[in-house]
């Protein structure tokens, strides 16, 4: 950290106060893709697929396929960035700081910002969330006609559906 | 060198063309060694209909199961088209570049070719769309009319035992369909509602899917998956028609894994063998007395423009590309309707069929039940696309409209021009060092006239049977994802605008013939091609080896 740049964070601690700088400063010494990234996108994941009244995604474990995906690592570092970036400009320490609706907020301007990375990081998230949270055999059941097609194929194709 | 040839004829591609080639080769009495370059499905353990994650699955790719090809840059799309314009409600618009997104050429390799794949609609030409140029002044005119190929259509109906409707209109028939109908299922009885309402006839489509059980098939059990691959062998893919009778004759040898890369040209005008990769890159010649290519209209240009040009004396080998032209749209009505629940694309509306039929442009269309092509096919395809957003919101509207698609499709004539086209690629190769094809397709302003009725019929038909909301609509405007492709082998009487005669015979080599969609010289008016390949296929068996 350049002089300058030292100085001028002391002045921000006067106007602003230590907590602020604080955010500032984990912001600043996150690792790249690391623990706080999987718990972003972990709570990211729980807010997009919350479950009402069935299992939520991360009870089922779709955060973990998520994550476990490596072509997907970029992507989820640079928007858990913006996130906390979102957060910090409304006053939080991080995106994990905020509350449901906050975080709802942060998601959906996330999607809506003209930042590519912040937009395709909500959009993988929920394209991967929702293949994998309504492939889930459990989730599956609660719903009608999501068997497999085969052997039974549909004898009542021509009935009302049940 | 071997230069005698073990067989009467070979066949590339095992696919409609192929299969019916061969097994017409074998009725007569000649012996045949049937070849594709991909391998052959076991229906019991590869298809993933019975498998509890189906819905995450698609048609399985197996080792040399799909073959490459490149496209050369899309359309610049031009003005602004609502209702061609292909996205969803879930998944925003599909195209935002600006051009035609070029995506797939859908195709499988493999015995049966992509039979195993199709939905298995199983239609006649219009007898007028084989009259293009002289009754409308477009494409090219086929060489015979539909008299001509009535016998071999009614003779393809009945090895695969089609089952379809007492009449189509214009497309005369000298024998009812082997099998009847499949009654439709409801979702296709709720837009019958709507189509009754706009004056619109409604029918059930004639499908290659048995409604009966048929020389030891058995019949259909409506499971609405065709496309993934059909498991009990009632859907009339070639491998379980035209290969397993080509095989029952004991005169046929059926090759898989084995991808031609060359023809070898000789004197007299007569080709003498094809080459043959293998894996690990050793290379098998096959003598030939009769060579016939059933590749479809990317790959059978493909193999002879990479054999040195072979047969493209009128420079027209790999011209007249025509494409896929379809609309498909997507609603959610009040009442819940399962379409998935049914034979696939079970209705039809062939009003609009005929090339005069839409007002204002030459080249007609067809209207559908789409419950296939959509690939909304489970719950998770209906969550991420019928329904926007997140959170509790959007668990509560996946609740809630579950089971309330309706989608109605529709396909169009495609008329060939100079800039759609398949040639060699300059820079990409196969393994074998065999450069791929290079797909090129543009939408002529009367292409695009015709998407626009067919988007807006389309939506007309869904709002008459009282859907509400559109959730997502797809067109070939933005995006190509061509599966019927014709015209690049064009057949004719002419030698210097056609690559093959009226026999299916290159007007050159008198041993080499072509028996795929890629000599249709018009598309049709949105008709699947597979019957007519087939009934084409028979028609040419019956012209092999009798003269020379």
């Amino acid at each position: 950290m350049r002089r300058r740049e030292f100085i001028g964070i002391f002045g921000l601690l006067g106007l602003l106060g230590g907590a602020t700088l604080w955010r500032h400063l984990t912001l600043f010494w996150r690792p790249s893709f690391g623990e706080r990234t999987v718990q972003t996108v972990t709570a990211v994941t729980d807010l997009m697929f919350p479950g009402e009244g069935l299992p939520g995604a991360t009870a089922l474990g779709v955060h973990n396929r998520i994550v476990a995906m490596p072509d997907f690592h970029s992507k989820m570092t640079n928007g858990v960035d913006w996130l906390d970036r979102w957060a910090t400009n409304q006053g939080a320490s991080d995106f994990l700081a905020l509350d449901e609706g906050a975080r709802l907020a942060a998601v959906g301007a996330a999607f809506e910002s003209d930042d590519d990375d912040a937009r395709q990081f909500i959009v993988a998230i929920r394209y991967y969330g929702v293949l994998n949270y309504y492939s889930e055999p459990v989730i599956k059941a609660a719903f009608s006609y999501t068997g497999p097609p085969q052997p039974e194929g549909f004898p009542d194709f021509q009935d009302p559906p049940k | 060198m071997k230069s005698v040839a073990d067989w009467d004829a070979v066949v590339v591609g095992a696919g409609a063309g192929g299969a019916a080639t061969a097994y017409g080769l074998c009725q007569r009495g000649m012996s045949v060694l049937l070849l594709d370059a991909g391998p052959r499905f076991d229906a019991a353990v590869d298809y993933p209909l019975t498998e509890s994650e189906w819905d995450t699955r698609d048609f399985p790719e197996k080792a040399g199961s799909v073959g490459s090809v490149t496209f050369a840059p899309g359309q610049k799309l031009i003005g602004v088209e609502p209702l061609l314009m292909s996205g969803s409600k879930g998944l925003g618009r599909l195209v935002t570049s600006g051009t035609r997104w070029m995506e797939k050429y859908h195709h499988v390799r493999g015995i049966g070719g992509t039979t195993l794949h199709f939905t298995g609609e199983s239609h006649r030409l219009h007898p007028d769309a084989m009259k293009m140029k002289s009754r409308f002044g477009v494409a090219a005119d086929w060489p015979f009319d539909y008299a001509e190929l009535e016998p071999f259509y009614v003779q393809a109906e009945a090895l695969i035992g089609v089952a379809g409707p007492s009449a189509q209109g214009a497309r005369w028939r000298s024998r009812g369909f082997p099998l009847p109908p499949h009654p439709l299922s409801y979702a296709a009885r709720t837009l019958g509602r709507g189509a009754a309402m706009l004056g619109l006839d409604w029918q059930a489509n004639s499908r290659a899917a048995l409604s009966l059980p048929w020389h030891g098939r058995p019949n259909c059990n409506h499971c609405g998956g065709c496309n993934m691959g059909c498991p009990r062998g009632d859907k009339g893919s070639a491998d379980v028609t035209f290969v397993a009778a080509a095989l029952a004759t004991g005169r046929c040898s059926v090759r898989p894994d084995s991808p031609v890369l060359r023809i070898e040209a000789g004197s007299e005008d007569r080709v003498t063998a094809v080459l043959v990769g293998h894996p690990g890159g050793t290379i098998e010649r096959i003598p030939c007395s009769h060579l016939i290519l059933a590749c479809g209209a990317v790959e059978t240009p493909r193999l002879l423009l990479a054999s040195d040009g072979l047969a493209n004396e009128s420079g027209e080998v790999g011209q007249n590309f025509m494409d896929t032209l379809e609309v498909i749209v997507g609603a959610l009505h009040p009442d819940p309707q399962h379409g998935r629940r049914g034979l696939p694309d079970d209705a039809i509306c062939w009003d609009f069929n005929a090339p005069d039929a839409i007002p204002g442009v030459i080249g007609g269309c067809r209207i559908y039940n789409a419950s296939a092509e959509n690939e909304l096919r489970g719950l998770s395809g209906f969550a991420l696309r019928a329904v926007s957003g997140w959170g509790r919101a959007h668990a509560q509207s996946v609740r809630r409209w579950w089971g309330h698609s309706l989608h109605v499709g529709a396909i169009g004539e495609s008329l060939p021009n100079r800039n759609s086209r398949v040639d060699l690629d300059p820079d990409q190769h196969d393994q074998f060092g065999i450069p791929l094809s290079r797909i090129s397709a543009w939408l002529d302003e009367s292409d695009v006239g015709r998407l626009r009725f067919m988007a807006a019929k389309s939506r007309e038909l869904l709002a008459a049977s009282g859907a509400e909301e559109i959730f997502e609509s797809y067109s070939s405007w933005d995006w190509f994802g061509a599966t019927h492709v014709f015209g690049t082998c064009r057949m004719g009487a002419d030698p210097a605008t056609s690559v093959v005669n009226a026999d299916g015979r290159n007007h050159r080599w008198r041993n080499l013939w072509i028996t795929d969609a890629s000599v249709f010289p018009s598309s049709g008016g949105g008709e699947a091609p597979a019957l007519t390949i087939q009934a084409l296929s028979l028609r040419t068996a019956e012209k092999i080896g009798k003269d020379d």
